[in-house]
């Protein structure tokens, strides 16, 4: 038997948790909107369907991965974040996306805190990248407000040309 | 839970990292026209983590298969109902020079007998498309039969073929 050891984290209002089927009405129309102009959308249902299934398989091919993020008070999934490392990229990603209800409220924010936290002080890494398109002028916000500078473009085949913001290593100020 | 399963020749264990290189040989290759093929490296990591995925959504999915004497892999096969599939389906892929064997029957016949006998299916289809014929071969050697046609977004038109339904004793074929 092989088990799916995905870890759980909690913050202040947040659960971030393994993906679950019940997860795909949320997660489909956050991938059917115009919010995913900047990750490969939109996308149709089925589509979305595989991208849920996705994002729990990396955990058991890389030993990481990325979490739904939920409300801790009813478990409604609001985003997706985490560590993002598919065969094409430059190198481990932190990423974050929230769904349109949960816009503007600092819940990418508080998840990529926790999600960093945990790459470095449970996985015991030294540095992140985020990749983040430049239009994607929310997400550059929020890169800054975690201290990441821009340090270079990655130039991916499916997404084209995207800037890297490199994250402040552990014990650094951020 | 992703258990393992031993055939006479055939192991099918969880997926792998390490199946990656197999399913880009696959998908770059005419073999994968019928399955949504040719892909690319980076697609296919993606659906690579997408089938492993699948076990944890579903609580089902499909397995790397080894040829047990020698450790070679040689396919993935197993349950896959992925949201906008028609039911529960039964699927094989077999990768390089593996075909022709009876590893597909015999990998599909496990897994089978894994939905009937562990997960209670009542039944159970092979989505072919028309046009590939060792597909369809396998899906009669495993007594199946032709039920309708199902029309896919991105595979097109295939076939359904319709497992026969458990005994209640072992293995239905």
């Amino acid at each position: 038997m092989t088990s799916f050891t995905i870890p759980e984290l909690r913050t202040d209002r947040l659960v971030m948790r393994a993906p679950k089927a019940s997860d795909i009405a949320a997660y489909a129309a956050y991938r059917a909107s115009d919010r995913t102009i900047h990750v490969g959308g939109p996308n149709t249902w089925a589509q979305s369907y595989n991208m849920l299934c996705a994002i729990a398989g990396q955990w058991i091919m890389r030993g990481y991965g990325r979490w739904i993020i939920a409300d801790k008070s009813d478990d409604t999934p609001l985003g997706v974040s985490g560590i993002y490392h598919p065969e094409d990229w430059p190198e481990a990603e932190l990423a974050w996306t929230v769904f349109a209800s949960a816009e503007g409220k600092g819940i990418a924010y508080e998840a990529a805190l926790a999600a960093r936290d945990y790459a470095y002080n449970t996985l015991g890494w030294t540095t992140l990248i985020s990749l983040v398109a430049a239009d994607n002028t929310r997400s550059v916000a929020l890169a800054h407000r975690l201290g990441c500078h821009q340090e270079s473009v990655f130039n991916s085949e499916s997404f084209g040309a995207i800037p890297v913001f490199r994250h402040p290593a552990p014990g650094t100020n951020a | 839970m992703i258990p393992t399963l031993h055939t006479e020749r055939l192991t099918l264990r969880p997926l792998t990292l390490a199946d990656l290189d197999h399913v880009v040989l696959f998908y770059a290759s005419d073999r994968s026209q019928y399955v949504g093929g040719p892909a690319s490296p980076e697609q296919v990591w993606r659906m690579l983590a997408a089938e492993i995925g699948h076990w944890a959504l579903r609580g089902f999915g499909r397995w790397g298969v080894d040829i047990t004497a020698t450790g070679v892999t040689c396919g993935m096969v197993g349950l896959w109902q992925p949201d906008g599939w028609p039911e529960a389906e039964i699927g094989w892929d077999l990768w390089g020079d593996h075909e022709g064997k009876g590893y597909a029957t015999e990998a599909g016949l496990a897994a089978r007998g894994y939905a009937y006998e562990v997960l209670d299916w009542p039944t159970a289809i092979s989505l072919v498309h028309p046009e590939n014929e060792a597909s369809r071969s396998v899906a009669k050697r495993l007594n199946a039969t032709h039920d309708g046609m199902f029309e896919h977004a991105r595979f097109g038109v295939l076939e359904i073929w319709r497992h026969p339904a458990p005994t209640g004793g072992s293995n239905a074929a």
